[in-house]
């Protein structure tokens, strides 16, 4: 059996190591970073675009933003309100039509996601006039939804920081967002 | 051997691993693993995360509790008392909170479907249309007196609807049965207030504000008339008073759960009730007024002493605690009046009440008013007599057609009455369950209604509540399966046959009868002013129904002055004592009823509440009757009456008359479902026919006889689950 104390005890192979854990580190930390801000991969290629510029209002199809704390995901029954009366004849949308007729719901990957630790509801931040633009980005321009890079406590409080200073006291107490 | 690597060395490097292999997986995105999955047909008022919440009416017995249903994305979540409702004030029982497992029941019916030939197994779909065209011709080619639709113990809008299509197709037969209904014997009831009161209702007894209680085996916590609204009562009598507290007596030969919260029982024996309220007259009409009336006058109180099993001392004692105090309510419950003597039972329990003078007095006994729909409808449920005329008719081949609804004969009827032969002679029977009961299985055609969590509808409180109510039913969900109302699909079979029945009957639909019956009560004084009928509609639904604002109980005149003999006669019973010398008493199930919550998963794992019992059916013996015998608990024994044998697991139950075996109802079904299927026994195929004056069944009245098998098998019970889950059971405590 070699003599492991030996070859492990030598400066050399120590800061191999050393060199080692950092890359692992740095890498693991960049990919993170990366992985969290790329659009995940959704099992229907939604989108938002040509909804958006028709018209639609992001309300019609998540009104719980206006009622709660979650904006929702729309139901079949809401696509079919209109797509009932328009004819599927792109590859899209009859893909689409195929989990209609099947009563099948779309299994959605989540994006606009805060930890479990930040307690946050849509509903005073639309009561505040808001648009939906203002977090989202603009969805005009995108097919499904993508995260933006600035949801950090920082930016929050950057927004937070310019409302009238009586209502600063409660917006920067942490138990508001941190229940 | 020199150690290469020290100990030190070793965990660093585990360390380092464990730490890299760490942040590798943690660094990516948690939230990827998450799906979101909306569904597929929510309503759309519902949001996300938010709870919507509807008033309704408890379906699961005909008490009549309203319910707040919490629902979310569409799903009913959780059932609880409806606060404002008059009947249960915001309780439920341990039925109504099972609802849900009725609405969510696996097994339910899901489309309706025809049967190629009576009891076949061959069940091939139908669509509603050819459905409902079946129910036209049913109606439509068969004379009305050939059709019979037997419907349950609710005084509901079907009733108040079949009755109105019978009446338009010239006088149909309409039956409204109920197990429990026979086990309280309303019908009885319902028979002594007329005699006595002139007004053939189920009094309403002021639990609540009353001193002293002498109940003959009414078990009012458990199932008796309106359980929750009389529970409740009966803890503002106990605990709801400043500086006094309800004495409360309990008369019955077992320890229901109701008597084990009493102050003092008694196990009478077998068949003496009526005597014993004749003794109680007699000592309390001589401690009241000092004359007796002709009514008690004929009584011995050491003879009744002698029969009952109460001693003299006692009964003199118990006199004089009635007399007592201002407030007293004698009440009669279901066991005495289920003796072959039942109807002199009944009256001589109510005039006790007369005696001491309370009728219309705080804590003594009211009337409820009529109801404001149908007002001269005839409320009174049909007692077992009027069912075996039915079934006379049947075996004559007289019935042609036979619907049934909320009601399930094959199980609920004893089987001595012969309802299985008879039902062969009946060329089409239609049943709208929801579930593959008994009579479904045999039905030729099946036509699901909804479960009542998915329905419309009113049902009106004849009992239980201290003022005028007609209570609501909404759905608080979308109905899931291809079910239809029962109402809807004979309104649509009515409409299609036109006619001067169209005409008598023209509702579109269910909700169509049902607003133009209930909108009319909105200018009669209910507890919420509507100026619109839209409006008027709209807070029905929202407080789930319609009822006064005050207390609008009525005083009962007094008419029969008790000045002639009851007529009491001895309690007969089937079979001889000497061959068969134990009395069965059957009584129904906290948990299950009468059996129509069996396949209900989460009350058969409640465990019954004197023996803890679950999944299956005991029968309670004395221990000094099981030494006699032979037998101890768990052992297996035959129970043999005149008319049939069954075999249950005996429980030693010291607190039952030695005379006396006791079986509870709610299991032994033969289809229901995978939950109730296959289950304990029926203990009402043990019962002979014998009725009471009254017509309804006197299931006190058959003698058994106990013999053993050898054969053990362990109860499920909570102190022991070996029942449930075999002898090798991990869960096995003892």
């Amino acid at each position: 059996m070699p003599d492991l104390k030996i070859w492990f005890k030598r400066p050399r192979i120590y800061w191999i190591i050393a060199t080692g854990v950092l890359v692992v580190f740095l890498v693991a930390g960049i990919w993170g970073l990366i992985a969290v801000q790329a659009a995940p991969p959704q099992p229907f290629p939604y989108t938002h675009a040509p909804h958006i510029k028709i018209g639609i209002s992001c309300i019609f199809c998540h009104p719980g933003a206006v009622r709660g704390q979650s904006a929702g995901l729309p139901t079949k029954a809401k696509c079919d309100g209109c797509h009932n009366n328009i004819k599927a004849d792109t590859p899209l949308l009859k893909e689409w039509k195929q989990y209609s007729d099947t009563h099948q719901s779309i299994e959605w990957v989540p994006v606009a996601l805060l930890p479990d630790f930040v307690y946050f509801s849509h509903q005073p931040h639309l009561n505040e006039h808001l648009d939906c633009i203002n977090c989202h980005g603009d969805l005009s321009q995108m097919t499904t939804a993508k995260p933006q890079g600035y949801w950090t406590m920082g930016w929050c409080l950057d927004c937070h920081q310019k409302m009238a200073p009586e209502k600063f006291v409660k917006l920067s107490d942490c138990a508001t967002c941190h229940q | 051997m020199s150690d290469p690597i020290s100990r030190r060395e070793f965990l660093k490097i585990t360390g380092l691993g464990t730490g890299v292999a760490a942040v590798l997986t943690g660094c990516g995105p948690a939230s990827r693993y998450v799906k979101r999955q909306p569904y597929s047909d929510m309503p759309e008022y519902t949001m996300t995360g938010k709870s919507t919440y509807f008033a309704t009416t408890c379906g699961e017995c005909s008490a009549g509790c309203g319910l707040i249903v919490r629902t979310m994305e569409g799903r009913a979540h959780k059932v609880e008392g409806n606060p404002q409702h008059p009947v249960n004030h915001g309780g439920t029982c341990s039925r109504g909170q099972a609802t849900l497992q009725g609405l969510y029941n696996p097994d339910r019916i899901k489309a309706p479907g025809k049967r190629a030939s009576r009891a076949s197994t061959e069940f091939s779909p139908l669509e509603w249309e050819a459905a409902i065209g079946l129910v036209k011709d049913a109606l439509q080619n068969t004379q009305s007196n050939e059709i019979a639709f037997l419907m349950g113990l609710f005084p509901d809008h079907l009733y108040d609807l079949v009755q109105l299509i019978s009446n338009g197709l010239g006088g149909a037969n309409v039956l409204r049965y109920g197990t429990l209904g026979e086990f309280e014997a309303r019908v009885t009831l319902i028979e002594a207030s007329k005699n006595l009161l002139g007004v053939a209702k189920i009094p309403y007894f002021d639990l609540a504000n009353t001193d002293v209680v002498f109940s003959f085996g009414a078990n009012f916590v458990e199932t008796w008339l309106s359980p929750v609204a009389y529970a409740d009562s009966y803890g503002v009598m106990r605990q709801g008073h400043t500086g006094r507290r309800g004495y409360f007596v309990q008369f019955e030969e077992r320890m229901s759960q109701t008597a084990a919260s009493g102050d003092e029982w008694f196990p009478i024996n077998p068949g003496s009730a009526a005597l014993l309220a004749q003794g109680l007259g007699f000592l309390v009409a001589e401690l009241k007024t000092g004359t007796v009336p002709i009514a008690y006058a004929n009584v011995d109180i050491s003879q009744v002493a002698k029969e009952s099993g109460v001693s003299e001392h006692d009964l003199r004692r118990l006199a004089a605690i009635f007399v007592d105090v201002p407030r007293q309510v004698a009440i009669p419950g279901g066991v005495p009046l289920g003796q072959t003597n039942g109807l002199a039972a009944a009256e001589s329990i109510l005039a006790l009440n007369m005696l001491v003078e309370n009728l219309g007095k705080e804590g003594g006994l009211f009337l409820m008013p009529d109801s404001p729909l149908n007002p001269n409808q005839n409320n009174t449920p049909s007692a077992t007599a009027e069912i075996s005329n039915l079934i006379d008719k049947m075996n004559n081949g007289q019935i042609k057609v036979l619907f049934v609804h909320g009601v399930n004969p094959i199980y609920d009827l004893p089987k001595a009455l012969g309802f299985d032969q008879a039902l062969q002679k009946v060329p089409l029977l239609i049943s709208f369950a929801s579930f593959p009961d008994e009579t479904a299985m045999q039905a030729d055609v099946v036509l699901p209604d909804h479960t009542p969590l998915e329905s419309w509808g009113y049902q009106k409180i004849i009992t239980g509540s201290d003022r005028t109510t007609i209570s609501g039913l909404q759905p608080a969900v979308v109905p899931f399966y291809n079910t239809r109302s029962t109402a809807d699909v004979l309104l649509a079979a009515v409409q299609s046959i036109g006619g001067n029945l169209a005409i008598g009957v023209n509702f579109t639909d269910e909700v169509d009868f049902l607003q133009k019956s209930v909108i009319g009560l909105g200018d009669q004084g209910g507890f919420f002013s509507a100026p619109t009928q839209e409006s008027f509609w709209l807070l029905w639904q929202q407080y789930g129904g319609w009822w006064k604002s005050k207390p609008d109980l009525q005083s009962p005149q007094i008419v029969n002055s008790l000045d002639q003999p009851i007529h009491l006669e001895n309690a007969r019973f089937s079979g001889n004592e000497n061959e068969f010398g134990l009395s069965l008493l059957p009584f129904p199930s906290p948990n299950l009823g009468d059996g129509s919550a069996a396949n209900r998963p989460v009350l058969q794992e409640v465990p019954d509440p004197s023996t803890t019992v679950m999944w299956n059916t005991w029968v309670e013996i004395n221990p000094l009757t099981a030494q006699q015998l032979g037998v101890k608990s768990d052992d297996v024994v035959k129970i043999t009456s005149p008319v049939g044998e069954v075999e249950a697991v005996v429980y030693e139950f010291p607190a039952i008359h030695p005379k006396v075996v006791a079986i509870p109802l709610g299991q032994g079904h033969t289809a229901f479902g995978r939950f109730a299927q296959g289950r304990g026994i029926m203990a009402l195929d043990l019962l002979d026919k014998q009725q009471n004056e009254s017509g309804n069944l006197a299931f006190m009245a058959t003698r058994v006889k106990i013999t053993p098998t050898g054969k053990t098998r362990r109860l499920a019970r909570y102190e022991s689950r070996e029942g449930v889950y075999g002898p090798s059971s991990p869960l096995e405590r003892e």
